[in-house]
């Protein structure tokens, strides 16, 4: 196979199909970089979810005069009440950890937490956040079994899953991730459509040449070879440009959803990096497969 | 070289058959005319030779192969092994003379040097000399088709298909090409030549196998295109 002569057909086949060829190119770089953000979605959540599942933490306010809850009766948890509170979440099997948090503790970590939003912190006073146990659990996906025990015990005004918080976050990230691939996968069905046409276009305005090369007993890959690699290209050219993409999409669609809903973990552009070479062969292979399997339909051989 | 043994093809679309036992043994070295009316199957002929078509019935053996036999990712190297040559020269317009010749080796991957040795050879043979960088539009039809017949002749083939090569051409070209191709046959190729030219095959006094509605009607040496009663 003498490479220069199978560069120049295919130079020549592309030049002659530019315009299919650029809305190829269009095509599959729109498909590569959603299926690449997609992609960036799912590592996100995937690290989220890892990152605050360690964190995450069932919150067991007790009872205090200000609190609104029947079950309280406008008055403090007695020591008694806290004392039997944490030996029984000491005993449950799905417990890990229990943290007794008195007022002052609380306050003095609202404040850190929340320390880049003063006005927050100054129309809170010490005293608003009541009394807690910070119960760490084995697996988070247990936080039923240890709400519903202590729910309606002697001195629990509420019980808070933190869990519940993120999931919101996890949702919307989810609904994205799924957006991108759908559109992604639309995309992919129409990047084989049009890999069909131009091969089709391709195939008809070479048919001098491959009749010739038929005739003269040239092998099936030398015919196919430009048509599959003009494919490639194409898919080449589309998944670079979906590489640029997916950089933006980086900087401005994950990094700042992350800036915004406080996720402290950020991916890292190795990741990036590795997504942006998925979606180059992804790309490659579906235009060069494409062009090969509509090839069959259109190039006699 | 070529038998074919009591060779049918019917095509699917048509309920007359466009060969119908056909027996016919053409000998390694021959030049043989084949002749008959349109539509009397003599380009089903080339094609069953080529392996473009299968018979329906009977088979086709070339070079000592049975083609019913041979796989289709070998029938490229027995297409390597035969020349063709057409009415309409099938010469791609965007090439010169020797870019037309040298793509029949490009694409069979031989290497740039062995092109430039062999082409010029048979640009001369084909009597073509000075005229390796005229682009086909500049040629007379009958240097077209000394182009196209150097195309088929370039890779050295057994084998040389000539489907009507004289069928565009004025009789007084006619017989430079005829030349051509002689030349060609006096190397040791097999020369089948599909003809409706009269004068030629006349002149010419080959082997003669006439078809008529698919039938071989006449197979005669030193024969001539009529009937010779």
């Amino acid at each position: 196979m003498r490479a220069q002569f199978v560069l120049q057909e295919i130079w020549i086949g592309l030049r002659r199909n530019m315009t299919m060829t650029i809305s190829l190119v269009i095509t599959v770089a729109i498909a590569m970089a959603l299926f690449g953000t997609g992609l960036l979605l799912r590592k996100q959540v995937d690290e989220s979810k890892s990152y605050w599942y360690d964190k995450i933490e069932v919150s067991i306010f007790l009872c205090a005069k200000t609190s609104s809850n029947d079950s309280c009766q406008k008055r403090d948890v007695t020591p008694e009440e806290r004392d039997a509170l944490k030996t029984q979440l000491e005993k449950m099997p799905q417990v890990s950890s229990v943290q007794y948090e008195n007022k002052q503790q609380a306050y003095a970590r609202f404040k850190d937490r929340f320390a880049s939003s003063p006005g927050f912190v100054q129309s809170t006073r010490e005293g608003d956040i009541p009394d807690s146990f910070r119960v760490k659990l084995k697996k988070p996906e247990e936080y039923k079994a240890v709400a519903q025990a202590m729910l309606g015990q002697k001195g629990v005004d509420t019980v808070i899953n933190e869990q519940e918080i993120l999931k919101k976050f996890f949702r919307i990230l989810n609904g994205l991730q799924f957006a991108a691939l759908l559109i992604a996968l639309i995309q992919v069905v129409a990047a084989v459509l049009l890999v069909g046409n131009t091969v089709r276009l391709s195939a008809f305005n070479r048919r001098r040449e491959t009749g010739i090369m038929r005739l003269v007993g040239a092998s099936n890959t030398y015919i196919q070879m430009p048509f599959i690699l003009e494919g490639a290209i194409a898919g080449l050219l589309g998944g670079l440009i979906a590489s640029v993409l997916l950089v933006f999409s980086k900087m401005f669609l994950v990094d700042r959803l992350a800036n915004d809903l406080q996720i402290v973990s950020k991916l890292g552009w190795s990741i990036v990096i590795l997504v942006i070479i998925l979606s180059i062969c992804f790309g490659v292979l579906l235009c060069a497969l494409s062009s090969f399997l509509t090839l069959r339909r259109y190039l006699r051989i | 070289m070529i038998h074919f043994d009591n060779v049918t093809k019917v095509y699917p679309s048509q309920n007359r058959p466009a060969l119908q036992h056909v027996n016919v043994a053409i000998e390694k070295g021959e030049f043989l005319f084949l002749v008959g009316p349109s539509g009397s199957g003599k380009s089903t002929f080339l094609r069953l030779v080529l392996k473009e078509e299968r018979p329906s019935q009977g088979h086709v053996h070339v070079a000592g192969k049975d083609l019913s036999r041979l796989s289709n990712w070998k029938v490229p190297h027995l297409r390597r092994r035969i020349g063709c040559v057409f009415q309409d020269f099938r010469l791609l317009p965007n090439k010169n003379v020797f870019e037309n010749v040298a793509f029949a080796l490009e694409v069979i991957g031989k290497p740039r040097r062995f092109i430039g040795k062999v082409v010029p050879e048979v640009i001369d043979l084909v009597g073509l000399e000075g005229k390796a960088h005229r682009m086909p539009d500049e040629l007379s039809g009958g240097e077209q088709q000394r182009v196209a017949i150097a195309r088929a002749f370039v890779n050295r083939p057994m084998i040389l298909l000539a489907d009507e090569p004289t069928g565009n051409i004025d009789p007084a070209t006619s017989i430079g090409i005829m030349k051509v191709l002689d030349r060609i046959n006096r190397t040791g190729t097999t020369v089948v030549m599909a003809t409706h030219d009269a004068a030629i095959v006349d002149a010419f006094r080959k082997r003669v196998v006439e078809l008529e509605d698919g039938r071989v009607v006449r197979d005669q040496s030193r024969g001539v295109y009529g009937q010779a009663y």
